[in-house]
């Protein structure tokens, strides 16, 4: 059992005072930021990064642990009473939560999310602590080719899933692989796109990317439809609690939603909207109260909230035994690691051990600090829902640009943001998705270079790239996704069975 | 062919889009590589993808003749893509683009000020004394807990002698 002696090391240096207090700012900012309107985990996330910059590493995890899940569950907020969602994990919580709501049983809708989200993340990060070690230890024999075919099949799984049209996604993961270009390339100093600028030479940090491509591109766009009417807070009578019979109704859907969820993360199916839309039809159909569904079921909000966070904690088995982000707050997560000299991978447990299980040790208290915080203050954060439109655009547009500069202190990533924002913009305009762009940024300077390495073993003999059995395995599940369309059209399907 | 409403303009992203692909190919064509023994070399990749990034363009651009219009996202597929508000547009590009031309000169107490303050005019918020005076305290707020609290430097700009 040395995980679990490793484990409650990473309990002792978490559960200090100075560590629990960041923990317990990382809580309340998560929230904060999550529960307003259009922001996801993912930009909650980048948009706090600037906080953690200077602290030390342990209390940084604990911190950004803790905003994590606050941005998980601000989202879930959100949804519920302002049917807003911010990312496409939560659309199901809008959907069902919100008529709940609007039946006046917001309470409950919020307390079966809260509590659902608890239970999910706290198992799911168990599953976590066992088995992600042993997922490392297996990693650490897998070649670069297998990591090129890993590669290429999350770049195809994330590209063909999300969104309505496969060729946006891949049009969406060109243009990040094209980012991801920009600078002087590691082996031979070739500059790649740079045109004659200095600051280029260096590369296109993720930072600036990240925040402008979802700040700055969500209020372009919502500036170019600025007739739109503005929100309708539905208001929240009573406390955030939960009846015996809620419970009774909960419970099971929790458990299942946190096992459809949990190994849909691990593999990358393309983010948490596929666990979440089958976490609903299952319980469609498994309910005794069919006929509620699509005006307010409340195990419609119980299964796919426990999905969606078993998926979020599932992300981090790839994330952190392989390096390798298969969502956008994966992503996110991946450049903060970067921040604070981290690479995830498989040595990552040898080399780092210590601070990955403080990390872990940190999402359970994260988890539980949350529970315990935020069902009594949920007021607070409904207050926060009346902010007027042009504030909160105004802070989240001054806050990007500050994330964008204060990285570097460089006035070049102010201008890549800039020019990311309007590219941003464009792509919502335009229908594509915006993942891709980011998983090819990140992973493709990463992709180039182990292509390279496994070329350079093989003295420039391209079926090394397949030789492998895990290779040779990969190439038929990229195929496979490739053939997505069939798949797209089910999931229509299942989505279309869900709403109905 | 008429093309259906939005598609126009989809064809011009589009097609920027394939000028990008282009422009990758040209910048890599003319670079002469380092005499290195490298198996692959640093061209490579940027060929391949500027060639997937013109093909998939050009494949987007077909779909988009045959009446495949993108949908906004937001928007329910097949509904009436509503005109943009470029008046609003441009009032939001203003402002973050006098970030980038005040951070350095002016500092970030002013330069982010003067972002949130347009932006608050751009959403149409009409209490203006308002917005300025409630979004310059905010900024200057966040300037002290940032530079001060958690050590991250942020231009002081004008400010800077005074101290």
């Amino acid at each position: 059992m040395s995980s679990f002696n490793a484990l409650m090391e990473g309990f002792a240096s978490a559960l200090t005072w100075s560590n629990l207090a960041f923990g317990l700012l990382g809580t309340f900012l998560g929230t904060l930021v999550g529960v307003l309107p259009g922001i996801g985990p993912a930009l909650a996330i980048a948009l706090l990064l600037p906080i953690t910059y200077t602290v030390s590493p342990a209390s940084a995890l604990i911190m950004f642990a803790a905003i994590y899940y606050g941005a998980m569950y601000g989202g879930s907020t959100t949804s519920i009473l302002l049917n807003t969602p911010g990312e496409s994990g939560s659309i199901i919580t809008a959907l069902e939560g919100n008529k709940m709501a609007r039946r006046g049983r917001a309470g409950a809708a919020l307390a079966t999310a809260a509590i659902g989200s608890f239970i999910a993340g706290t198992i799911a990060t168990a599953i976590l602590a066992f088995t992600a070690p042993s997922i490392a230890d297996l990693a650490i024999q897998v070649g670069s080719a297998d990591y090129v075919a890993l590669m290429l099949v999350a770049f195809t799984t994330v590209s063909s899933l999300l969104g309505a049209s496969q060729i946006r996604g891949f049009i969406a993961l060109s243009i990040g692989l094209s980012l991801g270009l920009v600078g002087a390339d590691l082996q031979s100093g070739l500059t790649r796109l740079t045109f004659g600028s200095d600051a280029a030479m260096e590369g296109i940090e993720t930072v600036p990317v990240i925040v402008a491509i979802f700040a700055l591109g969500e209020a372009l766009y919502l500036a170019s439809r600025a007739k739109e009417k503005g929100w309708n807070v539905i208001p929240m009578k009573g406390k955030a609690l939960m009846s015996r019979d809620d419970l009774k109704r909960s419970w099971k859907p929790w458990i299942r939603g946190t096992f459809l969820g949990f190994p849909l993360g691990v593999v990358p199916a393309g983010g948490s909207e596929v666990p979440t839309f089958l976490s609903y039809s299952v319980e469609k159909k498994l309910s005794k109260h069919p006929e509620e569904f699509g005006h307010g079921a409340i195990e419609g909000v119980a299964g796919p909230e426990a999905a969606n966070n078993a998926n979020a904690a599932g992300a981090l088995v790839p994330l952190l035994a392989l390096g390798l982000p298969t969502s956008a707050t994966a992503a996110v997560i991946l450049v903060a690691f970067q921040t604070y000299q981290i690479q995830p991978g498989p040595t990552l447990f040898l080399t780092n051990g210590a601070l990955i299980w403080t990390l872990i040790a940190s999402l359970f208290i994260g988890n539980a600090l949350l529970l315990i915080l935020n069902l009594p203050l949920v007021r607070l954060w409904v207050q926060l829902l009346r902010i007027p439109r042009p504030y909160l655009f105004a802070g989240i547009v001054t806050f990007a640009l500050l994330g964008a500069y204060a990285a570097n202190t460089s006035i070049f990533d102010v201008q890549v943001a800039i020019v990311i924002g309007v590219v941003g913009f464009l792509f919502r305009r335009f229908g594509m998705p915006i993942t891709p762009l980011i998983l090819g940024l990140i992973l493709g300077p990463n992709l180039e270079l182990q292509f390279r390495r496994a070329l350079q073993i093989s003295a420039g003999d391209y079926s090394t790239l397949w030789a492998t059995p895990l290779s040779k395995i990969l190439y038929i599940v990229l195929f496979l996704a490739l053939s997505a369309p069939l798949i797209s059209r089910l999931m229509k399907k299942v989505r279309h069975k869900a709403i109905k | 062919m008429k093309l259906k409403q939005g598609g126009k303009s989809e064809l011009a992203f589009v097609g920027s889009l394939f000028l990008l692909g282009a422009i990758i190919f040209w910048d890599t064509w003319r670079k002469v590589p380092p005499e290195l023994n490298l198996t692959i070399s640093p061209k490579v990749f940027p060929y391949g993808i500027a060639s997937l990034l013109m093909f998939l363009s050009a494949a987007l651009a077909i779909q988009v003749l045959r009446g495949d219009v993108a949908t906004p996202e937001g928007e329910e597929q097949g509904a009436v893509i509503e005109k943009s508000d470029y008046k609003t547009f441009g009032l939001v590009l203003g402002s973050i683009l006098a970030f980038l031309l005040l951070i350095e000169r002016a500092g970030f107490v002013i330069a982010a000020s003067v972002t949130f303050f347009g932006i608050t005019v751009a959403f149409d918020n009409k209490r203006h004394l308002r917005s300025a005076i409630g979004g310059t305290i905010f900024i200057t707020i966040v300037y002290f807990a940032f530079t001060q609290f958690l050590n991250v430097q942020l231009p002081a700009g004008i400010f800077e002698r005074s101290k």
